[in-house]
């Protein structure tokens, strides 16, 4: 945490995408508010989960390339030999990296605001969309961290990073509604868990179910215990092969 | 009696076949300040990594205070400090925060990390720089600060591997120094460095590794003795004479003519000739050199040195090598995010 805060520009410039995100995309795309039904629900409101989720999903993968750069730096090496517990070394790294995403989605919540997008489900609604960011964030940075230990170089995990982000973003309801895309893309889009884990953000912020186009229906519980399933599933799968990573570079 | 350090029949192959530790046999003493020398990929840092419990042997035995490192590494590392070749420093952070936080990684709490803190600052020097963050240290304290994170936490061992390269002469006699004291105090030391005039002062022992072996191994004293001999380095003007290799020639010259000659090595200028009485022979050679029209640029004589003893044992002179500017940031730390 001390690092984050000596390290302003970092912290500058991790932001810096998402914010110009949320401001781009929602100019950008502002026609798609007619879609969503008229009135109901702004692109600003509809686009904020989407820009959180970006955001967790970009994050997640700087943890990969922080371990490549522990174990070059020898810094690895040198707590391995202390008596610390080795485990709390690896958790040490993902929870200082949910730390980073939750204070980054706070940061995004509040600049939304600021742009007219109001809870629907008030501070509870904010207080579960942060734990869905952290949860979804974890269970990313399992594969980041499993990239960077198995190929320990910092450029493989930032090439498979940007070309898994992007489809699977793009080709999700992050940023447009699933009838705005072709059929095959729709398809994609309903077992993207980009899609899930996205719509389990929407639902508080917005009090929507934006697929069956209603609102006002407060938290929408389906939508979001599917969205945990399917995380804690990737999850289990990511960090369990991080664990197994991990325990071989130790030993 | 066992040693602080004991280990038998060593080996360690890694997964791709490399043998980078053959069965290697040694024993450190409690207190003493032991040498580990040896060329690049002799199988020094493989072996300071299975002492210090980051690296799995492959078979043999070896204990650090009587622990097995395999079945006692925990204890070992509550015991050991450990420096790796890189500077690790967080830049970030303050030197006085780099302290507290490995203090904190060793298990210590609060108050007596704060005053151990305080003694190391002293220690290393860095009592006026401890609340800067290290990002804006030199190299040199770097390496300092480095250093004393090794010690937070009152080790009876100390592993450094090259804990001087690269760093100015300054710095380099600085730490030598801190080394020195700490020995003093009773601390063992276990070292690997490329810089032999300082293991020839501070060593008590060393053993010399070659491609994963140890080839010699006693008190410094008794290695150059063992020698027996001056050396005299030769270089020559020319690398070849006559069509034919300037070093064969000369070669055929020493054996025809010196008796006195125990040994001959080649070195990067010319020749190493060791005999007994170097200093008499200088004319002859120069004359035998002259007639059989081999041109000597220099010429030198001087008593055996480690140097010398680790030539003979590995064929090589050791080196310190070039700094890249590429191996400076992996020594001088790097930032951490």
């Amino acid at each position: 945490m001390k690092k984050l805060v000596r390290n302003p520009i970092l912290v500058f410039f991790s932001l810096f995408q998402p914010i110009i995100f949320l401001l781009l995309f929602t100019q950008l795309f502002s026609g798609l508010g007619r879609f969503l039904g008229a009135g109901i629900l702004s692109y600003t409101a509809f686009a904020t989960a989407g820009i959180v989720l970006q955001n967790a999903f970009s994050s997640a993968f700087q943890s990969g390339t922080a371990v490549v750069d522990d174990i070059k730096s020898g810094f690895l090496s040198k707590m391995l030999a202390t008596p610390v517990n080795r485990s709390a070394i690896l958790f040490g790294r993902l929870l200082s990296d949910v730390f980073r995403v939750v204070v980054q989605t706070v940061i995004i919540l509040v600049l939304a605001y600021a742009l007219g997008v109001y809870p629907a489900t008030g501070a509870i609604g904010y207080l579960l969309v942060i734990f869905t960011v952290a949860f979804f964030g974890l269970a990313w940075s399992g594969i980041s961290l499993a990239l960077g230990l198995k190929t320990k170089s910092a450029e493989t995990v930032f090439g498979i990073a940007g070309a898994v982000t992007f489809p699977l973003l793009f080709m999700s309801t992050a940023l447009v509604t699933a009838d705005f895309m072709p059929p095959w893309m729709q398809d994609v889009s309903t077992y993207n868990p980009v899609s899930i884990a996205v719509n389990a953000i929407r639902n508080p912020i917005t009090g929507c179910n934006v697929a069956q186009r209603v609102c006002n229906i407060g938290f929408d519980w389906n939508t979001i215990l599917q969205a945990y399933g399917v995380i804690a599933a990737i999850g289990l799968v990511t960090l369990g092969a991080t664990l197994y990573l991990f325990r071989k570079v130790v030993s | 009696m066992p040693g602080i350090i004991d280990v038998s029949q060593l080996v360690k192959t890694y997964g791709d076949g490399t043998k980078a530790v053959k069965g290697i046999t040694f024993s450190v003493n409690e207190g003493e300040f032991f040498g580990f020398l040896g060329p690049n990929g002799a199988g020094k840092s493989t072996t300071i990594k299975i002492l210090t419990t980051l690296l799995q042997k492959t078979s043999g035995f070896a204990s650090v205070a009587g622990l097995n490192v395999d079945s006692d590494a925990a204890k070992i590392r509550k015991i050991i400090g450990v420096q790796n070749q890189d500077t690790v420093v967080d830049e970030d952070l303050t030197g006085r925060e780099n302290l507290v936080l490995q203090g904190q990684l060793q298990q210590m709490h609060g108050p007596a990390i704060k005053e151990r803190v305080d003694d190391l600052l002293k220690i290393v020097d860095l009592v006026d720089a401890a609340d800067k963050r290290a990002g804006f240290y030199s190299g040199g304290m770097k390496k300092r600060l480095d250093l004393a994170t090794t010690l937070v936490h009152n080790p009876k061992i100390l592993f450094l591997d090259e804990p001087t390269t690269g760093l100015d002469p300054q710095s380099r006699a600085a730490i030598w120094a801190y080394l020195k004291r700490l020995n003093e105090q009773g601390i063992t030391i276990f070292i690997t460095t490329q810089y032999l005039e300082e293991v020839d002062r501070l060593c008590r022992r060393l053993a010399i590794v070659d491609l994963g072996e140890i080839v010699a191994q006693g008190t410094p004293g008794d290695l150059k003795q063992e020698i027996g001999a001056d050396s005299i380095s030769l270089g020559f003007e020319n690398s070849s004479l006559n069509g034919g290799d300037v070093r064969t020639k000369a070669r055929q010259v020493l054996e025809k003519k010196f008796d006195g000659v125990s040994n001959i090595v080649d070195s990067d200028i010319g020749l190493t000739v060791y005999a007994k009485n170097g200093s008499y022979m200088v004319p002859e050679l120069v004359r035998a050199f002259d007639e059989a029209q081999i041109r000597l640029s220099t010429i030198g004589v001087s008593s055996p040195t480690l140097d010398d003893v680790f030539l003979k044992h590995t064929g090589k002179r050791i080196r310190v090598e070039e700094v890249s500017s590429a191996n400076m940031r992996g020594m001088f730390g790097r930032r951490r995010r």
